[in-house]
């Protein structure tokens, strides 16, 4: 290998991270809200004996559901890489900000996994398992997802920090955006509570810790995607690597290039 | 005919991304302040059992502790806008005092709650007070934190009357604070 071989940047790798952002959150929409029938998801205040129904009478879509999410919930990772790049543009290669946002991407990603894992095997094993156990099981993976929240948190601080001391004029990262991060933070906070609530607006599937909080970061994540997608095109143009009709007709119409 | 109305000048204060925050977190509270309401309606009793074991005097020394500090906050700003540099940082630290002080008045109740074998667990009534005054609280810290950095650099003369977005995005941020314990008292120990 030549030492002195400059290494380009490889754009399109970039762009297809950039793109499991929707990957993700499509892919969770349909798989672990829809199929998996979790909007809303079963009541903390189920009795043991009806959670251990609901996984008998949806065993399969369950089954399927957990499956796909526990490969789709990886595009978080590559999706927070992607983002992680575009942050170094702005705060420079030494910037610690862009690894707090991928190594909190990527950790987010754990809980994510084992929780749809725990899902999974109590839809894959409902008839060996007694319904105590079905609940219990059931509570682990929400203490496990929702209590990670902390992870998530930094990654978000971290982009917004970053993506406000963008200095372009326009930057490649809306402000609301950023303080869209702050507001989704904040609604994290409240998810600690769900320990000691089955009922009301802290329990787990309450209308804090469930319609806001996983809605809030939705419109985050969403948003983010779509900028990050923006940015990588607005990036190579910058450097020159290709013209804007170029980058336009490469990323399609639904979204390009500004 | 060209008329030349005059114009006033009408400038947002602070970055409009406070603002941002700001009412979707005040849309937040609303949610839990209409959670509250409904299970009050439901449990009309038991609430006003559990209301009347707050102690109003707590609620209201509070309210006038941080509507000082708003007003402190304020000062700050002004003092600011009029490049009258020296002052801003007494003000800021008289102000996040004030919040330091409202922190130890929520410690004393909290622990007076729980000498007595009050918890979150013990009702719906507790659960909301504790939960609504506990999030509250941890915004009270966040802005004591924000007004001591900001305090440090009003000591390096970071503000002035050209340099106050920032101040005016966090006071944006501190009256947000007051104004949801002005919601939260009445609702929590006045309200019957």
């Amino acid at each position: 290998m030549n030492p002195t071989q400059p290494n380009p940047t490889d754009y399109g790798m970039w762009k297809l991270m950039a793109w499991t952002g929707p990957v993700f959150f499509i892919g969770f929409f349909c798989m672990w809200g829809l199929l998996a029938s979790n909007f809303p998801p079963m009541a903390a205040s189920t009795s043991a004996q009806d959670m251990w129904q609901h996984y008998k009478d949806l065993q399969t879509p369950i089954t399927i559901g957990m499956s796909v999410c526990m490969v789709v919930g990886s595009c978080y990772m590559t999706f927070g890489a992607a983002v992680s790049r575009v942050m170094r543009r702005i705060e420079g290669g030494e910037g610690m900000l862009a690894n707090i946002e991928m190594t909190g991407a990527t950790i987010t990603y754990c809980p994510i996994v084992i929780a749809c894992g725990i899902w999974l095997t109590i839809a894959l094993q409902i008839d060996v398992l007694s319904p105590e156990m079905v609940q219990t099981m059931y509570y682990l993976a929400w203490m496990i997802v929702d209590l990670a929240y902390m992870v998530t948190s930094w990654q978000i601080i971290a982009a917004a920090i970053v993506f406000l001391r963008d200095k372009r004029e326009k930057p490649l990262v809306p402000a609301w955006v950023c303080w869209w991060g702050f507001v989704t933070v904040a609604s994290f906070f409240p998810v600690s509570l769900i320990p000691f609530f089955k009922t009301g607006p802290f329990a787990f599937h309450g209308m804090f810790n469930f319609w806001i909080a996983f809605p809030t970061w939705y419109i985050w994540i969403v948003s983010m995607s779509v900028f990050i997608i923006k940015a990588v095109n607005r990036i190579e143009i910058e450097d020159g690597a290709a013209s804007p009709s170029a980058v336009r007709e490469q990323s399609g119409s639904l979204i390009g290039a500004r | 005919m060209s008329t030349s109305p005059a114009v006033a000048t009408r400038r947002l204060p602070g970055v409009e991304g406070v603002w941002v925050f700001v009412l979707a977190d005040m849309c937040f509270f609303g949610v839990l302040f209409v959670s509250f309401m409904q299970e009050r309606i439901k449990q009309g009793a038991l609430f006003e059992t559990a209301r009347h074991t707050l102690n109003p005097d707590f609620g209201g020394i509070n309210t006038l502790i941080l509507l000082t500090s708003s007003w402190l906050v304020v000062l700050a700003v002004d003092a600011a806008n009029r490049d009258r540099i020296a002052a801003i940082p007494k003000l800021l630290l008289a102000a996040m005092l004030c919040g330091i002080a409202f922190g130890i008045s929520k410690a004393i109740e909290y622990g007076g709650k729980l000498a007595a074998g009050i918890t979150p667990m013990s009702n719906d009534f507790y659960m909301f007070y504790f939960s609504l005054t506990g999030i509250h609280l941890l915004h009270v810290i966040g802005g004591c934190v924000m007004l001591t950095v900001f305090w440090l650099k009003a000591r390096r003369g970071e503000f002035d009357s050209r340099n106050m977005k920032v101040l005016e995005s966090g006071a944006t941020y501190w009256h947000m604070v007051d104004l949801l314990w002005i919601f939260l008292f009445p609702l929590l120990y006045l309200l019957r």
